[in-house]
């Protein structure tokens, strides 16, 4: 019986003991937390105020581990050479890369928000400078340029600042842009030349393109991959842009019953005009990107409209293994080349979309971790130094003081084809859609399908984004 | 006064204190806090709602009007029906004939077992293979078999049987093994008895099985029903944000869509608590017509 009682008595005294324990960790975690909290946002005050003095630079104790994300993944041209240069970096400080990279998409693009809503962002993040970056640098929860220069004073020297994007939140520069891009209309010289249509060329006009596509549709190919259902943009983009100019294109109608308001629902009913014609492959309101990517490098649909990314991704597709450039069959490749997305009205078809928008922005949790501060601000001016940059170019723009001594002897076909057209660009003009994120896209982004079969009309769709857009 | 000690209570509340902490942090108060959330206005994740929607239940007024949260509960209520004939309805013929075979019954419990172990996420890609429009596992076999054009099988007609399917299939195996087990507990005394009387191997299923296994089927329905409910990792993988055409919308896919993909939090957790009034009238509904019977 004593036995019974004594062994009671142990449990219960465990039992407290390990609740207690539990307490005490607790307590010690709320009495620590807003020290830390403290901290951080005092840090995130400085960070907000103007020119923060020199602080010595943080010394890490040992290797340390960065979480990098970046859009370098899947089929961007720069996977590999993300890889590499990571790769390279690492072997170099003895540091180690999470690398969380993905393909970028309006899921990236949610998982990078929540990421930093919740507290789990990244050290070092290679994202969009446009307002898709606004949420995190409202919160603080990135370093400025300038504030990483007060400590380490050849932070992006290298760089061109006037090419480097001034955050639409408050004007710093937030990020160290690496490569730009261009967007512009893959095709299938193959599929072409059985249907009897000539190569576009830098006049190449939507009456024209519409006409080809019935030659193509007529031959039996799909005349364009694209997933309306999954990835509408580059024909939002585009489609809208045909109904303005260079001038006005990032001008965010006020209303649908302005100009610019007109040009964009006019953009929504060319898309429209298309899928009715049949022009889209048969599941494009179902189908994945990936999906329509591949009819068209497996040789079923003519034309892609896609971003300098997806040179790499096309190359990679005739390759026997995509990680390997060796195995490329250079017969398979030479049945793509690049051109101009049609134009129509005041846009040439030269008149294209592209620049700089995205850069490494170091976050504010890895800039007030002294382990990791220094290796994040060496991790970044690795990736953007002339060395790596030179690779990561190729046939798109920089903020480089000194452009890269481009090898064309190692581009591939395709690459060549690229730099070529964009040599004939007479304009190359942001993407409205960088200024227009968020929710207020939904609307023409998610209910593109909608608009294309009649179930909300475009006036519906674009009135409701723009409400949106000026109620945020 | 020895025998005291298990009269006494106390420890025992104890024992239950940290679960019940556990309980209230990391669900009712949640639970409390979203119903607030839905009056609020929220429209970023991880920030706290400031003011509340004008008028405060502005949510739910949306929600009556919103059509796909109509197309949402349509489809959950299809899923239900799906896995309660789809799901317990198969388990209980393939319990029934494997109870039936002589050897390799272990064989099959594992095989029809299998997918539970597989993640969603996992399954939903190999059926998006399977599925895939152009050199899908399904198309290239009806190409084989002479047809001609393409099927897509996640166009609007039929995305939500495609959808369906693998959500199906996934759980049949659970409620076999429930089912094969309670099929164990049934005396073989009384199989004996009814044959010596002549009953065929069908009555032996009408007369015996399926009466002895009634409680079974009730507690297998009810888990079927509410976990359809549930219902979420693998028709978001197979067809994110509804496609096509919102029309493969569950009531937490479509939960998910506004909080995580659109930023509509507080409209998001207006329809988590309609999802929840939806469980409890469901759960209620099937508890009344499945209830068991004490033998």
């Amino acid at each position: 019986m004593m036995k019974k009682r004594l062994m009671a008595t142990v449990l219960a005294g465990a039992m407290v003991l390990s609740v207690t324990a539990c307490g005490d960790k607790g307590g010690n975690e709320a009495s620590t937390q807003p020290a830390a909290d403290n901290t951080q946002s005092s840090a995130a005050d400085t960070g907000s105020e103007a020119a923060p003095e020199a602080e010595a630079p943080a010394e890490p104790t040992g290797p340390v581990e960065l979480v990098v994300t970046t859009t370098f993944a899947g089929e961007d041209t720069n996977a590999q050479n993300y890889k590499d240069a990571v790769a390279a970096w690492e072997a170099e400080t003895g540091n180690t890369i999470i690398d969380t990279s993905a393909s970028s998409d309006e899921t990236f693009k949610t998982r990078v928000t929540t990421d930093f809503e919740t507290g789990s962002e990244p050290d070092v993040l290679f994202y969009f400078s446009g307002v898709d970056s606004n949420s995190f640098i409202e919160a603080g929860k990135v370093v400025s340029i300038d504030e990483i220069r007060a400590v380490y004073p050849e932070y992006a020297s290298n760089m061109d600042d006037g090419r480097i994007a001034d955050s639409l939140v408050d004007g710093k520069k937030y990020a160290v842009p690496a490569n730009g891009y261009w967007e512009a209309m893959f095709f299938n010289t193959e599929i072409l030349e059985e249907a009897g249509v000539s190569k576009p060329g830098p006049d190449y006009t939507m009456d024209q393109f519409k006409a080809d596509c019935e030659k193509i549709k007529a031959a039996g190919y799909t005349p364009i991959a694209a997933a309306l259902g999954n990835i509408p943009h580059y024909w939002w983009e585009f489609m809208i842009y045909n109904n303005q100019s260079p001038a006005t294109h990032l001008e965010i109608p006020a209303s649908i019953d302005d100009a610019n308001g007109q040009a964009w629902v006019s953009g929504m009913n060319d898309i429209k005009e298309l899928y009715e014609l049949g022009y889209f492959p048969e599941n494009t309101l179902s189908a994945t990107d990936d999906e329509t990517v591949a009819m068209f490098t497996e040789g079923k649909a003519a034309f892609l409209i896609d971003g300098s990314w997806k040179v790499g991704g096309i190359v990679g597709a005739c390759q026997s293994d995509p990680e390997d450039p060796s195995t490329l069959d250079a017969d398979k490749l030479a049945k793509f080349d690049v051109t101009y997305v049609p134009g129509k009205g005041d846009r040439k078809a030269t008149d294209l979309i592209g620049g700089i928008s995205s850069g490494y922005f170091i976050t504010r949790k890895a800039w007030d971790d002294p382990e990791k501060q220094a290796a994040a601000v060496d991790f970044v001016e690795h990736m953007t130094s002339d060395e790596v940059m030179v690779k990561f170019v190729e046939h798109t723009a920089s903020a480089l003081k000194n452009a890269p001594a481009v090898d064309e002897s190692q581009f591939n076909a395709l690459q060549i084809k690229a730099m070529e057209m964009m040599a004939g660009a007479t304009s190359l003009t942001g993407a409205v859609q960088d200024l227009f994120a968020g929710d207020c896209r939904i609307s023409t982004f998610d209910g593109m399908p909608e608009i294309v079969t009649g179930r909300v009309t475009a006036e519906e769709a674009v009135a409701e984004g723009l409400d949106t857009y000026h109620n945020q | 006064m020895g025998a005291n000690i298990y009269r006494n209570k106390k420890p025992a509340l104890v024992f239950l204190l940290p679960a019940f902490l556990f309980m209230i942090v990391f669900l009712y108060y949640p639970f409390i806090k979203n119903i607030l959330n839905s009056f609020m206005e929220i429209k970023r994740l991880g920030v706290a709602g400031t003011k509340f929607n004008s008028p405060w239940y502005s949510n739910y007024v949306e929600m009556f009007q919103d059509p796909n949260v109509g197309t949402s509960i349509k489809n959950t209520l299809l899923m239900m029906l799906v896995t309660l004939i789809g799901q317990v309805g198969i388990a209980i013929v393939l319990a029934l004939m494997v109870d039936n075979i002589g050897r390799g019954k272990g064989f099959f419990r594992t095989v029809f077992f299998f997918p539970i172990v597989i993640s969603a996420t996992a399954l939903g890609l190999m059926f998006n293979l399977i599925f895939l429009y152009d050199k899908g596992m399904v198309n290239q076999i009806l190409e084989t078999l002479g047809k001609q054009n393409l099927t897509d099988w996640k166009a609007e007609g039929i995305a939500l049987f495609t959808m369906m399917l693998p959500v199906m299939w996934q759980y049949v195996g659970f409620y076999f093994v429930i089912l094969v087990t309670g099929l164990n507990n049934i005396s073989d005394e009384l199989y004996e008895a009814a044959k010596i009387d002549g009953a065929t191997a069908l009555q032996r299923v009408r007369y015996i099985s399926i009466p002895l296994l009634h409680n079974v089927i009730c507690t297998c329905s009810v888990l079927a029903v509410t976990g359809a409910l549930k219902v979420f990792d693998l028709p978001w993988v197979m067809f994110p944000k509804g496609m096509p055409l919102k029309s493969t919308f569950l009531t937490g896919t479509y939960m998910y869509y506004h909080t995580m993909e659109t930023k509509n939090v507080d409209y998001g957790a207006a329809i988590a608590v309609l999802i929840v009034v939806l469980g409890i009238v469901l759960a209620k509904v099937v508890n009344s017509i499945f209830r068991e019977k004490d033998y």
